[in-house]
């Protein structure tokens, strides 16, 4: 009984120390884990609402609650101002499981709900096909396209699907177009 | 009606799209090492099905109860790990107690589990929410039960093929690994066709 | 003398995915790239360097019946540093490599070389067997992620190296799953016939 009381205090200890060392590192990069996380959504909102890559306006984002995601955390939708104020657009995320991965999208919005430019931020899927949509000539595809005509070729829209990807870009089309209902009744209200 | 569905989607997901060996190379050793003969890798395939589920079940507690609300997420890795090790441990024990019959036919298997990337990656892959269906305890369980059936199934047909092979006029050099990869190669190929099943 | 010898083992002799056919995982998920490869493989070596040293520093103190979890601890705490030291500094390369960065825990090859080296030997031999061993799975790796880009995309490291018909209408397959399995049959066959060949 004693032999085993020590190895169990043996292992605890262990698990202790490894605690103990990982605790401080988190402590350590955390911060920076998470830095690096705003820093990226920032790039990628102001990507999306600047009208060209000239575009210097000093942009700000005012944050609004959207929905609940699959986790249960809170999702926003953003509304973009220039330096006067006014109000220029939106900016939103959309996510949806594609081919074998969730598929994050950044989508940017004009005043009348059309859409800007999308970046995709996230996904994971099959490299060579579905991967091709953070390529640059995947997101032009998506420009000024309103709610309605959010549908992919095969299902008789005009977006063009990526060859063999018919999948990934469907869910694309979708998730942007679901966001886009939800954020569309938020702002009616 | 849409939990049924919802079911459907899963286990034809986990077991032929994103089958776990062919399509996310989680499982390979196992799936290489034990795939000689059909009665050891049922038997392994059975193991694996039980030890996952029940790891998806346990892992998906700790995840909630004890990491979350404690903030201690980066422990996840070591948490879960030893949570397997123990559980595959327990589980072998509890075996050989009371049904010794069972155990004779799994018992060699279990400890070979511990290392099996599989069972750590679907408690992991659980609980990241990336499989598009909805995150809770229920969906986890099931989704280490099916994503287990699907192991299940690539080795048995592997395996059904490896002893057809034993009587095959192969060049020497591709005897054994090399020929076993490339049918691999050539099942992950069939199985990308399950692509089209998509919902 | 013994010391270099230890070292290139892991390269030719011993080398851990091409003869002893470990670690199968990582070898066909993270090579459709060879940055990919390239991350995931000096990952792996570090995560080996530091264990082994610390595995050989306390196999004096560890009694043998828990010398596995503790092993398994040990591995983890490094591999969860791995894991937050990318994210933090090198995030495109950890979210790619993503599921696969935890799962170097349940890579036989480093638990093998503990068990099997690190618990029997000093610390600086341990430290030669994990270098050359973790280089030697790099190695592998980087060779199965050159042939995979190279058919598969036209690309090296991203650059273009076959021209660019090529590079718009490539053998996809090569990056896919099943290309994985069929490339590395093919690379073990070859290292058949020149062994055979060598006796």
């Amino acid at each position: 009984m004693k032999y085993y009381l020590k190895l169990g205090i043996i292992l605890f200890v262990t698990c202790a120390i490894a605690t103990g060392i990982l605790a401080y590192l988190n402590g350590l990069t955390a911060p920076m884990i998470k830095e690096v996380k705003d820093k990226e959504a920032k790039e990628a909102q102001l990507e999306v609402t600047k009208v060209d890559e000239n575009d210097s306006t000093p942009y700000t984002f005012e944050a609004r609650f959207l929905d609940l995601d699959i986790k249960g955390d809170s999702v926003f939708y953003f509304v973009a101002f220039n330096e006067d104020k006014e109000k220029v657009g939106f900016v939103m995320t959309a996510t949806k499981y594609g081919y074998s991965s969730n598929v994050k999208t950044v989508v940017g919005l004009n005043n009348e709900f059309k859409i800007k430019k999308i970046k995709v931020i996230d996904q994971a899927e099959t490299p060579g096909l579905g991967a091709k949509c953070v390529n640059a000539d995947f997101a032009p595809r998506f420009a000024n396209l309103g709610v309605n005509e959010l549908k992919v070729d095969k299902d008789g829209g005009t977006i063009q699907s990526i060859t063999g990807a018919t999948i990934t870009t469907r869910t694309i089309s979708n998730s942007i177009k679901e966001s886009l209902q939800l954020l569309m009744e938020k702002e009616a209200n | 009606m849409e939990l049924l569905s919802q079911i459907m989607i899963m286990a034809v997901g986990a077991i032929f799209i994103n089958n776990f060996v062919l399509a996310k190379f989680l499982g390979i050793c196992p799936y290489l090492g034990v795939s000689k003969k059909l009665d050891s890798a049922l038997g392994m395939g059975m193991a694996v099905i039980f030890v996952m589920t029940m790891a998806s079940a346990i892992t998906w507690l700790i995840q909630t109860y004890l990491l979350v609300p404690f903030k201690i997420e980066y422990l996840q890795t070591i948490a879960f790990i030893l949570t397997i090790a123990s559980l595959v441990q327990f589980v072998e024990m509890v075996i050989q107690k009371n049904a010794p019959a069972l155990y004779k036919s799994l018992g060699v298997f279990l400890p070979l589990i511990t290392t099996n990337c599989a069972v750590l990656g679907v408690a992991i892959l659980n609980l990241t929410a990336d499989n598009g269906l909805p995150y809770n305890f229920g969906f986890s369980i099931l989704n280490g039960f099916f994503s287990g059936v699907g192991f299940t199934v690539v080795l048995v047909l592997m395996a059904g093929i490896r002893e057809k092979l034993e009587y095959a006029e192969l060049p020497a050099s591709m005897k054994g690994m090399p020929i076993a990869l490339i049918i691999a190669g050539s099942m992950a190929l069939a199985f990308l066709g399950f692509a089209g099943l998509k919902f | 003398m013994s010391a270099m010898k230890e070292f290139t083992k892991g390269f030719i002799k011993e080398n851990p995915v091409f003869i002893l056919v470990l670690g199968m995982c990582p070898t066909l998920a993270v090579t459709s790239s060879v940055q990919d490869a390239l991350g995931m493989g000096l990952s792996a070596t570090f995560v080996l360097l530091c264990s082994n040293i610390i595995v050989s520093l306390i196999k004096g103190i560890v009694p043998t019946k828990i010398r596995i979890p503790m092993f398994i601890v040990v591995i983890a705490t490094f591999v969860t540093i791995v894991d937050m030291a990318m994210a933090a500094f090198m995030p495109p390369l950890h979210k790619s490599l993503g599921l696969f960065i935890p799962l170097i825990v349940v890579n036989c090859i480093i638990l093998g070389r503990a068990e099997a080296f690190a618990s029997k030997n000093n610390v600086f031999m341990s430290m030669i067997d994990a270098l050359g061993m973790g280089l030697g799975f790099t190695f592998a790796l980087v060779v199965l992620g050159t042939i995979r880009e190279l058919l598969g995309a036209g690309k090296i490291l991203g650059f273009p190296i076959l021209p660019q018909a090529y590079q718009d209408n490539p053998m996809l397959v090569a990056i896919l799953a099943p290309g994985a399995f069929i490339t590395l049959g093919f690379i073990l066959a070859v290292i058949n016939l020149l062994n055979k060949r060598g006796k």
